[in-house]
């Protein structure tokens, strides 16, 4: 049996590492991930986990690091945040090309400028088209039990991708929880040796990562597109698994709260989305017919599951929590990828767009029952009268 | 450990470069590289960092080795080898792999190792990671269209450093010292030595040497480029002997601290006699040739070698 202690969504995740037996590590210090390395750095000086703990000379060291040892046959883990994220850009595509599953904890974080340690989404979702699995975890105990799901995932055979295990910074990195740590036999059997069948193994001599002529790169680019596609089926058979294995079941793709006879709904992801579950049940306390659909992975995303989830509403706000200039619609790549999703509905399922939790501030219950206001206004005009808001400055 | 090679007839006749690549004729890398493999021998891992010992080996999504071969980017052929490394440590004593730990070889031109691979490669030794790592200077980045890179010598024409009636002598900086940088401020470093392509025994033991030496290892490989410094395909060999000869390349090997000449010519020739040769230096005036004979014989000294060539 497990035991549950209070513990931050580092140590969680730290947690969860050390539950799968890592054989490869590689750390750089970036707030706020820094706390699962050194959490990870004491359970290997403690003699608590067997492997090797590699310092990286930066975050592009950190994944090259991981390259190698994924390559090799390890079991491989490695993090960042906010600038270390996109210092590392060059080698995501190398890995996920190379089918590597890798595994990357990112305790997200604002770029620069402004240079300050919030947290905020942009930096992982400047990654989110490299091949890789990506979700959000809203609370320590998914940050622990993600972490286990991903390299189930990411490790299938069918599958054999690499994993950003993201969780909010701060909010979700460093505020305590009640997290379950599950029994290392349970995990054992929830989660096999790593076994690759490409390894560099001088008996079995294998060439990784030719250089082709231009006419073979899309043959290999269809079969990562494959891939990521059919980690779809997997997604939903390890989160099936995991229920039954350790009695938390995760929806797959979105978490669904109050939306039974919604006529408006916010959808997100990440740990704000905690704060916006206070408002829904506040509001519904006083008869409003208001819902919250939250995104549980962003990569592969669930068009068909978000389709169906958001097109019950006559109104959906979209939280953004990430910048990103200049984007159709003015808000972030959640609105956009919402609004795919729902392509097709015509007038149907009204959207708008709302950049909030910038560079780490909260996204504050009364911010949240002003977008649902707009929101039951949008729904009773039928349509939407701008696009986006820029939060707290347009609202 | 593997044993030293008495003699060029006694080198091992296996092969684990093989036929099947597209590098130009006389290619001096590609020369290296079968020496390097053949001293390596089986139990070996290569990799192979953006260059032309990628590009011109795997053109068509295959690769001349007969052992491991993987592609790391330009920028991070050390920390791919760290990982590689560590896995093998890792699996080894949590008897996760029954294989015996590699020979794990970094092949990496003057830009992966001197310029934009430095940071990996310094990481690397720093760590202490048992790996060897192997630069093959062909002074330049050849396998985008020959661009300057810090290893170019001073007066070497590129695309990037063209001569002309502003800049008559075309590259203007000298050269980053590679070896010298690696061989002190890297206290984990085990093995460091320079070597060359024209002198295939001692470059074969060096690799040994490197791979012996349970650390860190770097091995500065000289390998001349027919296409990127315009001379005919047959003089590799000649080209390699003669920089050695002129001082422009020196030999030696780092032993405890200290540089140790693995072959002196009994005479220097005059710089001029090696440049002469080469079409990437055919617009140098004297006063040109002048200062980069004085860099030979500075980088000479440097290595203990009083300087027998008089600047003309």
């Amino acid at each position: 049996m497990g035991v549950k202690k209070r513990i931050s969504g580092c140590v969680a995740t730290a947690n969860a590492v050390k539950l799968a037996d890592v054989d490869v590590i590689c750390s750089y210090p970036i707030r706020p991930y820094t706390g699962i390395m050194s959490e990870l750095a004491r359970m290997v000086a403690d003699g608590e986990l067997d492997a090797e703990f590699v310092h990286g000379e930066g975050e592009h060291g950190q994944l090259s690091v991981v390259y190698g040892a994924s390559a090799a046959g390890a079991r491989t883990f490695t993090g960042s945040s906010g600038v270390g994220v996109t210092y590392a850009m060059e080698v995501y595509s190398p890995i996920s090309g190379e089918r590597l599953p890798v595994q990357m904890a990112i305790a997200d974080r604002t770029l620069d400028p402004p240079g300050d340690f919030g947290s905020e989404q942009t930096d992982a979702l400047c990654c989110r088209d490299q091949g890789w699995i990506q979700g959000w975890a809203a609370t320590p105990q998914e940050a622990l039990d993600n972490t286990l799901m991903y390299y189930r995932i990411g490790e299938d055979p069918r599958v054999l991708l690499p994993q950003y295990a993201c969780q909010d910074g701060y909010f979700v990195s460093h505020i305590l929880g009640e997290v379950d740590i599950p029994d290392a036999a349970q995990v054992k059997e929830f989660l096999p040796p790593y076994k690759n069948h490409h390894v560099l193994d001088p008996r079995k001599p294998q060439i990784i990562g030719a250089q082709m002529e231009p006419k073979m790169g899309p043959g290999m680019q269809y079969q990562r597109y494959l891939a990521i596609e059919g980690a779809r089926k997997v997604i939903e058979e390890v989160h099936e698994e995991f229920g039954q294995i350790f009695g938390r079941k995760y929806a797959p793709w979105v978490e669904e709260f109050m939306t039974d006879d919604a006529e408006v709904a916010i959808f997100m992801q990440g740990g704000h989305s905690t704060t916006c579950k206070t408002v829904v049940k506040r509001l519904r306390n006083l008869g409003e017919k208001v819902g919250l659909v939250r995104l549980r992975t962003f990569r592969p995303f669930p068009t068909e599951q978000v389709r169906e989830a958001l097109s019950k509403f006559k109104a959906v706000g979209v939280v953004d929590n990430s910048v990103n200039f200049g984007i159709s619609g003015g808000a972030g790549v959640l609105l956009t990828e919402a609004r795919t999703a729902l392509y097709g509905l015509g007038d149907k399922v009204s959207t708008v767009g709302f950049v909030g939790g910038l560079g780490g501030e909260m996204i504050t219950h009364e911010e949240f029952y002003k977008m649902f206001q707009i929101l039951k206004e949008v729904a009773k005009a039928g349509k939407a009268e701008r696009q986006s808001y820029w939060l707290p400055y347009e609202l | 450990m593997l044993e030293e090679i008495k003699s060029i007839k006694k080198a091992p006749i296996e092969e684990y470069y093989v036929p099947g690549h597209r590098t130009c004729a006389g290619c001096g890398p590609a020369l290296q590289y079968r020496l390097v493999a053949k001293a390596a021998g089986p139990n070996t891992i290569f990799i192979g960092p953006t260059g032309c010992m990628y590009v011109a080996n795997t053109s068509y999504s295959c690769g001349p080795w007969a052992v491991p071969w993987i592609h790391a980017q330009i920028t991070n052929g050390g920390a791919v080898a760290s990982g590689i490394e560590a896995a093998y440590k890792a699996m080894i004593r949590k008897h996760k792999t029954d294989a015996e730990f590699p020979n794990i070889i970094v092949m990496a031109g003057d830009g992966g190792s001197a310029d934009i691979g430095i940071q990996a490669l310094s990481a690397a030794f720093y760590r202490g990671h048992n790996i060897l790592f192997i630069a093959y200077d062909n002074e330049s980045y050849a396998n985008t269209g020959i661009q300057t890179s810090p290893t170019t010598p001073y007066g070497a024409w590129t695309t990037f450093t063209p001569a002309g009636p502003v800049v008559p002598e075309g590259k203007k900086l000298m050269p980053k010292d590679l070896p010298k940088i690696m061989a002190h401020g890297h206290p984990e470093l085990k093995y460091l030595a320079t070597a060359s392509l024209a002198y295939p025994l001692d470059l074969m033991n060096k690799v040994r040497k490197g791979l012996n030496a349970q650390g860190p290892a770097f091995l500065y490989v000289h390998a001349p480029c027919p296409k990127g410094w315009s001379f005919p395909a047959d003089k590799t060999v000649e080209i390699g002997k003669l920089a050695v000869e002129t001082g422009m390349f020196q030999l030696y090997e780092l032993v405890d601290g200290e540089y140790k000449l693995t072959y002196k010519p009994r005479e220097f020739r005059p710089v001029a006699e090696y440049i002469k040769l080469q079409g990437r230096f055919s617009h140098l005036k004297p006063e040109h040739i002048e200062k980069l004979q004085q860099f030979a014989n500075g980088r000479l000294q440097e290595v203990g070698i009083e300087v027998s060539v008089p600047v003309q």
